[in-house]
Formats: structure tokens, sequence, C-alpha cells
């Protein structure tokens, strides 16, 4: 009985576009989609480097990037709280429980995960299709543009993987964000505190937009990665 | 069957007009290892000008190879390489000696765009003005005879007709060498007898080729110099 009443008020709050409710929705995409989109340009090119260079040393860097896949997100938090606190290294910047530290935070959880996904779809590709570029006067920039572009499937497949976990995750959120209400309280950070308080309807109502955010991300990966077979 | 090299008075006759060497590649002590094995180990390679040149041998004999480290697409290490009289270093592969040669895979790829995207993906690499791409690549799909290809997916096309849209598509670049590996392999008739036709077309321009093959009708092609390499060796140099 208690869960039905629970999930007719989560829908109530959501249908009624309740403020605080939909403040949250709008920080958490906010802070995430930044964060996606800042280390994006960054990791993917990481990732295509890592597939095509040769260098010493690339194979310990290629297992460190997936054993950070398994990162605890709040030891990602705990480390950038000592950094950002004020006897931290960069605690002159005051950055702490703002929507930046969030940020850095979600570009440092995200980054191995658009690593890792790049260099799986560059290592996946057909050689020739970079040799070809070259062969035909590409320069190197022009040769990766045309390479991520064959591979633009996996790639993203990455962007949606790496929303997938950021969005979704607390641990980090929670410490350096503060879950400071209208500045840094994020959808799951939200649900964690609401249920700490027995208000569970808000909880619900989180819990349902962050679960379509998640089944639409799952339908947009899977129509990348059938998308991209059909490609080949 | 038609002649695929131009007459060499012809060709000596406007290399002398044109102040151009002779010897477009001048090779000494080309080797390359992978591992512990030596695949390339050829001590002597001079190809001339407006040359057709076949490069015969059984598989595994390193003419891919052969192509590739000339195209820049592997490692090697050389005594000597000479390519239109100027020095080159294959540790550092420079950028200008690539767009005066035309590689051609064995099974060339095409980039996910239409067949014209493919054709004028070089132009716009060597960075000319839109007219230009347009005027080259309409011209290079006139020479390859497919225009009917032109908007087509490449996904779409035949072995044949993506054969003839990767020589189109290195012939709009106006290379002065041509390396091609296997291109008339696994066609059927009509699609080898097309693909030979553009080869002799090349050869017709005064282009320089080189092209690894086990095909009979291009072995047969006049004028033509035939290498055999065994073992990564080039049995008798020209």
């Amino acid at each position: 009985m208690e869960l039905v009443h629970t999930s007719h008020e989560a829908l109530r709050l959501l249908v009624n576009g309740d403020a605080a409710l939909w403040q949250i929705v709008w920080v958490s995409l906010k802070i995430s989609l930044s964060a996606l989109l800042l280390i994006s340009p960054l990791a993917i090119a990481a990732g295509y480097l890592l597939a095509t260079r040769r260098f010493p040393g690339r194979r310990i860097i290629v297992v460190g990037v997936q054993a950070l896949f398994a990162f605890p997100t709040v030891v990602v938090g705990l480390l950038l709280y000592m950094l950002l606190s004020r006897q931290g290294l960069f605690g002159s910047l005051q950055l702490l429980f703002s929507q930046t530290a969030m940020m850095i935070g979600q570009m440092i959880i995200a980054a191995p995960i658009l690593i890792a996904f790049t260099l799986s779809a560059v290592q996946g590709a057909d050689s020739r299709i970079r040799e070809t570029a070259i062969v035909l006067g590409a320069g190197r920039l022009c040769t990766a543009m045309t390479v991520l572009r064959e591979v633009r499937f996996g790639v993203m497949a990455a962007l949606f993987n790496g929303f997938g976990r950021v969005i979704s995750e607390v641990g980090c959120a929670l410490m350096v964000g503060g879950n400071i209400a209208g500045m840094t309280r994020n959808m799951p950070t939200a649900i964690a505190l609401e249920t700490t308080k027995g208000e569970f309807a808000q909880g619900v109502a989180l819990g349902i937009v962050l679960m379509v955010l998640a089944l639409g991300v799952n339908f947009a990966m899977s129509w990348a990665q059938g998308a991209g077979e059909q490609h080949r | 069957m038609k002649r695929a090299v131009l007459n060499e008075s012809v060709v000596s006759k406007r290399m002398l007009n044109l102040g151009l060497q002779r010897v477009l590649v001048s090779c000494r002590g080309l080797r390359r290892s992978v591992g512990v094995r030596r695949i390339l180990d050829v001590a002597r390679l001079e190809l001339e000008r407006g040359r057709t040149y076949l490069l015969c041998g059984p598989n595994g004999a390193g003419k891919t190879s052969l192509l590739r480290v000339l195209a820049g697409l592997d490692a090697a290490r050389c005594d000597t390489l000479q390519f239109d009289g100027a020095d080159i270093d294959l540790r550092n592969y420079p950028r200008q000696m690539r767009t005066q040669l035309g590689f051609v895979h064995h099974h060339p790829v095409m980039f996910s765009t239409s067949v014209f995207g493919n054709i004028t993906f070089g132009l716009r690499a060597a960075g000319l003005s839109r007219e230009e791409v347009r005027r080259r690549a309409a011209a290079a799909i006139a020479w390859a005879g497919i225009q009917s290809l032109a908007n087509r997916p490449p996904q779409a096309l035949s072995a044949g007709e993506k054969q003839r849209v990767a020589l189109a598509r290195v012939h709009a670049l106006d290379p002065i060498l041509y390396l091609l590996d296997e291109p008339t392999a696994n066609l059927d008739g009509s699609g080898r007898i097309m693909v030979t036709r553009l080869i002799e077309a090349i050869a017709d321009e005064g282009r320089t080729l080189l092209i690894a093959c086990h095909d009979r009708e291009l072995l047969g092609l006049d004028g033509v110099v035939r290498l055999h390499m065994c073992e990564g060796r080039m049995d008798a140099a020209p």
C-alpha cells in the first residue's frame, strides 16, 4: 500500500512539473553533459593515439586505463576532496562543494571509459582505412578524423557509456559536491538524501527519471552498435 | 593487345624536354625484418620513368612488403634511396613523396561516404580549392568510366568496381609512380579487363607503374619489365 502511495506521489511530482525536482534533473544533466563535452576530445584523442602509436610504456598505460574502469567513484571523490580541500594542493582555488568540482570528478570517472572504448573501436577497425588515408596524402589530424569517422558508432558507444556512468554515480558527487540544494544536488545524491529522510516520493520520481535516462542511453548504445554492425 | 607502355624513345624525348632524370627510383640495400625473420632483402632496385614493372613471385616472396615499404606504410632500412633525384630517408618518410606516388591495396577499402567523396578525399587533403577538387574528381570519374557509380554508397560496389574507384581515387592526384598490389586478383573476367584497360591507360600517360601480380593478362602485356622476387630477394635487378 505504501509503495503504491509513494509511486502515485512520485508520478504527481513529475507530471505537475515540481520545480525542486526538475531543478535537480537540470543540475544533473548540466554537470554530466558539460563534463562529457570537456573530456571527450582529450579522451578520444588519447584512445586513438594509444591504438595507433607504439611507444615504450604503452602497454602499461593501456592496462592502467582498463584498471581505472573498476576504480570506485567514491575513491575518486576522496582523492579529489583531498586535493581541493583547504589544506589540499589546489585548496586556494576554492572549488570544493561546487559544480566545477563535480564536473572535474565526473571527467576523471568518464575518461577511462572513453579512452578504452575508443581504443577498442580504433583497434578493431580495418587497418587499411588509416593506411588509405595516409597514402592519399592526409596529414596526421586528417587521418585521425577519417579513422574516427569510420568508427563513429564505436565512439558513440563510448560517449553513451561514459554518460551512463557519470549521470548515475553518487560517491564522488556527494563528496566533492556536498549535496547543496539548488547548486550541487544532482539526481543520485538527492535520491540518497531523500531516502535517509524517509521522503520516498521525490526519490522515486528522480529514480524514474534516472531509469528513463539509463534506458534511453542503453537503447542509443544498442542502436549505435547495431548501426556499426550494419555499416560493416 | 595494346602496348602497355609508351615507346621508350618517346619517353626519353619527353624527359629530355622536361629536364627529368631517367631513373625515378633508385634503391640499394633495402631490408625489412619482422622479429628475427628478414622478409625483404633487396640489394638493388631501379625503376625508370615511364616504364611498367611487374613484380612476380610466389606468395610470401615479399612483393607486397616491397610496395608497402616504398609507399611509406612499413618501416625498413635502406642504404640509399633516391626518388626523382632526391635522397629519401625511410625513417622519416617525406609527405611530399607520398603525394607523388599512388598506392592501391590488394583489396581496396572505401571510406563510408559516396564514391564521389572517396575520389575527392586526397584532393581535399591536398588543400585544393573546391572548384579544382570538383574538376579533377569529375575528370578522374570520366577517366575510369564510373559516372554511373558516382553517387552510390561504396558498400554497394562489386570488387571490380571498388578497384576502378580506387584507381580513379589515386589517378585524381596525378602521381608519377603507381604502386598496385595485385590489382586484378579475385576479379571476374569483365572486371579484370576493365582494370587492365585502366592500367594500360596509366602506362600510356607515361607514368611509372610497379605492379605486384600473378595475372597472366598483365604478364602478357607488351613492353613491361618483369621482376621476380623470391624469399624477399630480387632475382634479377633491372
